[in-house]
């Protein structure tokens, strides 16, 4: 049925359908992990940076922080090797799907067709767009590999291939923490195909149960939120969504194509289509078919619970085992011919012409913001040149270019530049609370009025290509625009804060402030009733180690809270309620006290605390 | 042991990169426009080179043609030629969709222009509104004045968009009289 040079087809098509994901910059989480470097200074933060827990209490070494660690050293800020990596790796899991199959069916059609089915699956248009989302791609590398490696010790008997099966199921767990299922899909093919062999996955699964206890002992439990984890009925309803979008189809609804009941059908009948194949397998005991169904079901299982979070690309790994039973199912209808062949080619077409455009459009759109991305962090890093020490302020950012970025502080890369929103910006950038507070990424008012009128910042124009500097439409209108006076929210490391910083502080150092026993700062009041105190600073080791220490805060002469720092609070942030008379002051006159200090021989000042931000929110 | 110890190093100096690249070496740099700007009396919001007019209050183009407002906007314009004598007129040309007015009933107006407060106008309809109003001349002295406006009733995020929406707006100026 196919020539050899066949076998080029999936990656032909991987490079054509996702081309602009060679292309594209970074977004979002990407500047986290290409920040990670900021974080270590020696061996130890390196240790602590390749394998704590992070966000949501992953601990993925392999396929984030080393590889951002190693690429972001080796390339920097220049984003095609990371892509080009990306899709070697992906190239890598379509040679191994075509091997697979191929080797499971005895079908070079259906492995090919396995491999391309799997490829123009939308859900792949994410891990193929976006870097962070390498984990994926990796995840599914780990497990094919092991796998193949699996049937090759199935195949000859031989333990080498047992043992290597073993070593790249223990580095996928450094890829993503869904590699914890492999033993069961291992287990599911014995059980179904190779029953003798059912016993050798025991200590893959012993490793398993281990790597289940220790995450969970390491990791922060999410009790709520978009990660929150429900094991109740909701994950029938979620494993639905994920069957449904399996298919492709019905997912074109979200880029306005097609009524819906057109694209249900279209979906019912690509879902049908498979369920009759492998019904017709099963009933002449070729259970083959039944473990692909097996691969979907198992892999999707540990993202059921996050209901909160169905996200598409979360089928890449999963999507795997239809697209093995699709790829198989079309090669034995064509074998077959007739009316089977007919029905094949037409379920085929449709699940191909159905899900490209929406793969297509995701790629587009990723290349899109991450290159307006690229040019506003070019742009700023010009202004950060020709402006050296000034605060950058932005104008015109749209919604989508913040939530791009700004939001994850990719301008921290550049080093101390502060780049903020001019005020305002709050009520044009469109809310999303669960992403993140746009007013923390606001200059307050009175801030950019005392900033511009001192000359210490410089306005943008970042709604075009290039950035403009429109410093000078804004400089003598700044009284007219915002209200003047005390800020709400000050930078203890920043100069332009200093005239609210009141007895008991030391001179800005880098980023921050020392404060010696008691200190104030004064604060403009409150805006709204319900808001509250925040305060982040660093603890030094030297003054905890003999202790906790107790830090008490009034407002006006009144106390508003206590509390503590102990071991491990070095860097700490705390909240306190503010009273309802608070959002009635003009101005908060906050004063610190520290119950102990301590002096560094070699500097010989009293130090307690050092602050970064104090404010109202 | 002896072996990962030396392993170690070799992987923190590729990892942490001892290579003495400086980072600024590895940002793309991009040209910005540092040169000043130019005013116009009359501002299309849709027009880009007008963007810098548009102080605040502003969402995104919209169509090529609009853009909507918060409650709350303001631009600077250049007064025409012989405004500081004669005065001039200040032209908003937008439209009142029927989703806001739908809900907040009816919508009033306001606007000052370098502080000087002009007369307000209540719409209660949706439609395409030209607002107009006289401006005194000795609010247009300079080569740039700050028009603020101001809409009593608009609608909060998350009412019908995540966007605070007030009017759509598609052109301000201020005509020669």
């Amino acid at each position: 049925m196919l020539q050899r040079g066949a076998v080029l087809l999936p990656f032909a098509v991987c490079l054509a359908l996702y081309w602009y994901g060679l292309k594209v910059w970074f977004v979002n989480d990407d500047f986290a992990w290409l920040g990670l470097r900021l974080t270590i200074h020696s061996t130890d933060d390196f240790w602590r940076a390749l394998f704590s827990p992070l966000a949501q209490g992953t601990i993925r070494p392999l396929s984030e922080r080393g590889f951002f660690l190693l690429f972001e050293n080796l390339f920097g800020f220049d984003a095609l090797p990371y892509r080009i990596w990306v899709f070697l790796t992906q190239f890598a899991n379509l040679a191994l799907v075509i091997a697979l199959v191929s080797r499971l069916t005895r079908s070079l059609a259906a492995g090919v067709l396995a491999a391309s089915f799997w490829t123009v699956n939308s859900a792949l248009a994410t891990p193929m767009s976006w870097t962070s989302s390498y984990n994926q791609i990796l995840c599914a590398f780990f497990m094919l590999l092991s796998f193949w490696l699996w049937l090759r010790h199935i195949e000859t008997g031989r333990m080498r291939y047992y043992w290597a099966q073993f070593a790249t199921f223990l580095l996928g767990f450094g890829a993503l923490e869904i590699n914890i299922v492999y033993p069961a899909i291992a287990a599911a093919y014995a059980a179904l195909c190779a029953r003798n062999h059912l016993w050798k996955t025991g200590p893959l699964m012993a490793v398993s149960a281990v790597y289940l206890v220790v995450h969970n002992l390491v990791s922060p439990k999410t009790q709520a939120g978009v990660y929150g984890m429900y094991l109740d009925a909701s994950m029938l309803t979620t494993l639905g969504t994920y069957w449904t979008w399996a298919a492709g189809a019905i997912r074109l609804r979200e880029i306005g194509w097609g009524p819906v009941w057109l694209l249900g059908i279209a979906t019912a009948a690509l879902l049908l289509g498979l369920a009759c194949f492998v019904w017709q397998q099963a009933r002449a005991r070729g259970w083959l078919a039944v473990f692909f169904v097996l691969w979907f079901l198992i892999v999707i299982a540990p993202f059921l619970p996050l209901r909160e979070h169905v996200s598409d690309y979360y089928l890449t790994v999963p999507l795997i085992g239809l697209a093995m039973l699709g790829g198989w199912a079309v090669a034995e209808a064509w074998r077959r011919g007739g009316w089977r062949r007919g029905i094949a080619v037409v379920l085929a077409t449709l699940y191909v012409v159905l899900s490209v455009p929406l793969a297509h459009k995701t790629v587009r759109w990723q290349y899109e913001r991450s290159r307006a991305m690229r040019n506003l962090f070019g742009g700023v890093a010009r202004a950060q040149e020709l402006h050296p020490g000034k605060i950058i302020l932005l104008k015109g950012v749209s919604s989508e270019l913040f939530w791009a970025g700004f939001v994850d502080d990719a301008f921290r890369l550049l080093g101390d530049t502060r780049v903020y929103l001019l005020p305002g910006s709050e009520a044009v950038v469109e809310a999303h609370p669960e992403l993140g507070d746009i007013s923390e990424s606001v200059l307050p008012e009175s801030l950019t009025v005392r900033a511009l009128e001192k000359h210490s910042a410089v306005v943008y124009e970042a709604s075009g290509e290039r950035l403009r500097n429109v410093t000078a439409v804004f400089k003598h209108r700044a009284r007219q625009l915002w209200k003047a006076g005390l800020s709400p929210r000050v930078d203890a490391g920043q100069e332009l804060c200093a005239e609210q910083f009141g007895a008991g502080w030391y001179p800005v150092e880098q980023g921050y402030r020392w404060m010696s026993r008691r200190a104030v700062v004064r604060l403009g009041g409150a805006a709204a009733v319900g808001q509250r105190l925040f305060l982040s600073g660093f603890a030094p080791e030297e003054l905890l180690r003999a202790g906790p220490v107790r830090v008490a805060v009034s407002a006006n002469g009144v106390a508003l809270t206590t509390f503590a720092l102990g071991p491990g609070d070095n860097r700490f942030e705390r909240w306190a309620e503010l009273p309802a008379w608070a959002s009635r002051q003009t101005i908060l006159e906050l004063t610190l006290d520290v119950d102990r200090a301590y002096i560094p021989p070699a500097d010989g000042r009293e130090l307690t605390l050092a602050f970064g931000t104090l404010g109202i929110r | 042991m002896h072996r990962v110890n030396r392993i170690v190093p070799v992987l923190l100096a590729v990892l942490l990169g001892v290579s003495g690249c400086k980072r600024k070496d590895k940002i793309r740099v991009e040209t910005t426009e540092e040169s000043g700007t130019t005013l116009a009396s009359t501002v299309h919001v849709a027009d880009p080179q007008a963007s810098v007019q548009l102080l605040k209050g502003f969402h995104e183009v919209e169509q090529n043609a609009w853009r909507w407002t918060t409650g709350r906007f303001s631009v600077t314009l250049r007064p025409p030629i012989r405004a500081a004598e004669k005065g001039a007129t200040l032209q908003v040309k937008f439209a009142l969709p029927e989703a806001v007015i739908d809900r907040v009933k009816s919508t009033t107006l306001t606007a000052n222009v370098n502080g000087a407060p002009l007369a307000g106008e209540t719409y209660s309809k949706p439609g395409d509104y030209t607002y107009s109003r006289d401006v005194p001349a000795s609010a247009l002295a300079g080569d740039a004045v700050t028009a603020e406006f101001a809409l009593n009733k608009f609608l909060p995020p998350g009412a019908v968009d995540q966007r605070e929406l007030g009017i759509v707006v598609s052109s301000i100026g201020l005509e020669p009289k």
